[in-house]
């Protein structure tokens, strides 16, 4: 019966040209919204790799002619202030590259021939502790460490991974950054500062002495506050500032909401892409309800013919469904060359898993969907009546 | 009882005895208003061997009859035998083979499959008999040879004429060996000439391999070739 329906549908290729076509760009664009919401899936359900939870950023403006030790001074006394108040836990100056807030800082060192890419955070040394950060290998750096003959630097796991994968532990190697020399006090896990979706990309933490270096001191801060307790202490932490720096120029956020507005830059393109998916299988499901039902139309003769032959309904239904099976398995056995090729040739810097999934449940979703529409014709074809049909013609 | 019991393809019911036993048989169409009988208390033994037609005017009810015969329609009443089995059930697995193994069936507009090819036409009721694909290639190889037209295998049936067309159907017939073939006007679509031919082939059919055969024509001189003639007016039997 195969090779029959195989040699049918062959000589009916111009008839099927339009359903197989329909099936490959639904397999095509089925693939690639899955195995984008696969990618973005995995990258949500990593570690952020530290809490933004009952944290506030605070973002103000020192005046530009101030003295470094001067900046330190004010920098050390507002922290205190801050954490005099009842409501706040925790407090830390960060530099210009704050999580969640959109900006990147990159740079690249050769080292030992091997060009060593990270992108960059500027914290003090009471960023692990404000921002519940945990350490894979090592410590963060102290007070201490910024008084000794490196300065101290932080990486993250995917750094090690990326760079130094033979090696046991980064801890206390010594690298030539930015012009200085630094030595690594510790490795974090996952840490993804721009968004839950965001790629674990090789990062290091620098201190303020680095920023300092450029009369750029930190002008930035995260305050760890007590649970929904922002309300209430908002207008204090801003007169404080205001007071500290004799400038109105605060501004106070929400981590949380922050976080909401990151993560919407691949949120709503996600929805997007499943809107315009639904709607492309809808389409699809009634183009192979209406394609289905006019052939049977038209075939009403054939049908009756091959009952008169001994074809029993459940083979009427099983031949209609089959054909729909076969030029849906052409149409996708096409389709997956080409997805295949993404992954096989490394065409997008994503994981090739991601794709094989994206192939795999895009085949399973069409097949679901065809068996589906063409279930209901089928079982009609085969309800047809021979002595109605084969007069007809 | 249903209708299947396993009945070798090829076997013959022996010569004489009834092939085909329509017992007061009667079909009635019923719409939300109206009974349209077709059929009325209908009687007719057709014996194995035998080439029976059947005439009358359009409407007495021939092709129903014929569609009873071929169990690809129910009577409202009566009972229908076919090759010595009472068939009491219209559906179903069971009937499907038993049309498949015992009927071959010929229609006025041939109802070729346009997109299989002449010999690919000729396969299908082999198809639901299970025969291996070699097996069915070469009855049928054999069916068109029968029918003269061997030469034309892997032609599709808009290449060939009408003639030719009703050959194909014919082979299709008999491409399992049925024990009785049902022919709805046969000729009813061809010139006289082509009706010769498609006559001469079924009475070959009739002689050499013994097929009982039943056929509705309108054409008195193809019905007089026949060993016997039914005649039909408003779903009775008139003679």
């Amino acid at each position: 019966m195969l090779s029959h329906l195989l040699k049918l549908m062959w000589n009916k290729r111009r008839a099927n040209s339009m359903i197989f076509l329909e099936i490959l760009l639904a397999f095509i664009v089925l693939f690639g919204v899955y195995g984008f919401i696969a990618y973005n899936l995995d990258r949500y359900s990593s570690p952020l790799g530290f809490s933004y939870e009952h944290s506030v950023g605070v973002r103000l403006d020192f005046e530009d002619d101030l003295d470094s030790l001067v900046v330190l001074d004010l920098q050390e006394r507002i922290r205190t202030e801050l954490l005099d108040l009842p409501e706040v836990e925790a407090a830390t100056w960060i530099g210009p590259v704050n999580p969640f807030g959109g900006s990147t800082w990159h740079t690249g060192n050769e080292i030992d021939g091997q060009l060593i890419s990270t992108q960059m955070m500027f914290v003090d040394n009471h960023f692990a502790e404000t921002a519940e950060v945990t350490l894979a290998d090592g410590r963060w750096f102290t007070e201490e460490d910024l008084l000794a003959k490196y300065r101290p630097m932080i990486v993250n796991q995917e750094f090690k991974d990326r760079y130094f994968p033979g090696v046991a532990s980064v801890v206390d190697s010594i690298f030539d950054f930015s012009g200085s020399e630094h030595i690594i006090v510790g490795m974090t896990g996952d840490f993804k500062y721009k968004s839950n979706f965001a790629e674990n990309y090789p990062l290091s933490f620098f201190p303020q002495a680095d920023r300092l270096d450029q009369n750029e001191p930190f002008e930035m801060m995260i305050l760890r506050l007590q649970p929904n307790s922002l309300a209430q202490v908002e207008e204090s932490i801003y007169k404080l500032l205001v007071d500290n720096t004799k400038n109105p120029d605060v501004v106070i956020w929400d981590m949380a909401k922050d976080r909401r507005k990151a993560n919407r830059s691949i949120v709503i393109p996600m929805v997007i892409l499943i809107v315009i998916s639904a709607f492309l299988l809808i389409n699809i499901a009634l183009g192979l309800f209406g394609v289905l039902f006019t052939q049977i139309n038209r075939r009403r003769a054939e049908i009756g013919l091959r009952k008169a032959m001994g074809a029993t309904p459940g083979q009427v239904t099983a031949q209609f469904i089959l054909e729909v099976v076969l030029v849906t398995g052409a149409g996708l056995l096409v389709g997956t060359f080409f997805a295949i090729q993404v992954p096989f040739l490394e065409l997008l810097p994503i994981p090739g898993k991601f794709f094989y999934f994206g192939i795999g449940a895009a085949i399973l979703t069409i097949v679901l969907i065809v068996l589906l529409c063409a279930f209901i014709p089928s079982r009609q074809a085969a309800g047809l009546h021979p002595a109605d049909v084969l007069h007809e013609g | 009882m249903t209708a299947a019991s396993t009945t070798s393809p090829t076997s013959k019911t022996p010569a004489g005895t009834a092939m085909i036993e329509i017992s007061n048989v009667s079909k009635a169409y019923r719409t939300d208003t109206i009974e349209t009988l077709a059929l009325q208390k209908m009687n007719l033994t057709v014996a194995s061997g035998e080439f029976l037609s059947i005439m009358g005017p359009s409407g007495c009810g021939k092709s129903t009859l014929l569609n009873i015969m071929g169990l690809i329609d129910e009577p409202t009443e009566g009972t229908v035998s076919l090759a010595g089995h009472k068939i009491t059930s219209y559906n179903g697995t069971d009937i499907a083979r038993f049309r498949n193994e015992q009927l071959g069936f010929i229609f006025q507009s041939f109802h070729l499959i346009n997109d299989l090819s002449v010999v690919d036409n000729v396969e299908l009721p082999l198809l639901y008999r299970k025969v291996g694909s070699r097996e069915r290639r070469r009855l049928s190889l054999e069916a068109l040879e029968h029918v003269g037209l061997s030469n034309r295998a892997t032609h599709f049936p808009n290449q060939l004429s009408g003639g030719q067309k009703q050959r194909v159907a014919i082979a299709r017939a008999i491409v399992g060996r049925p024990n009785i073939i049902l022919a709805d006007e046969p000729t009813g679509n061809l010139d006289s000439h082509m009706g010769d031919e498609i006559m001469d082939i079924l009475l070959k059919l009739n002689s050499e391999l013994g097929t009982t055969i039943v056929m509705v024509t309108h054409d008195e001189r193809m019905a007089r070739k026949t060993h016997r003639l039914v005649r039909l007016s408003d779903g009775e039997r008139v003679s």
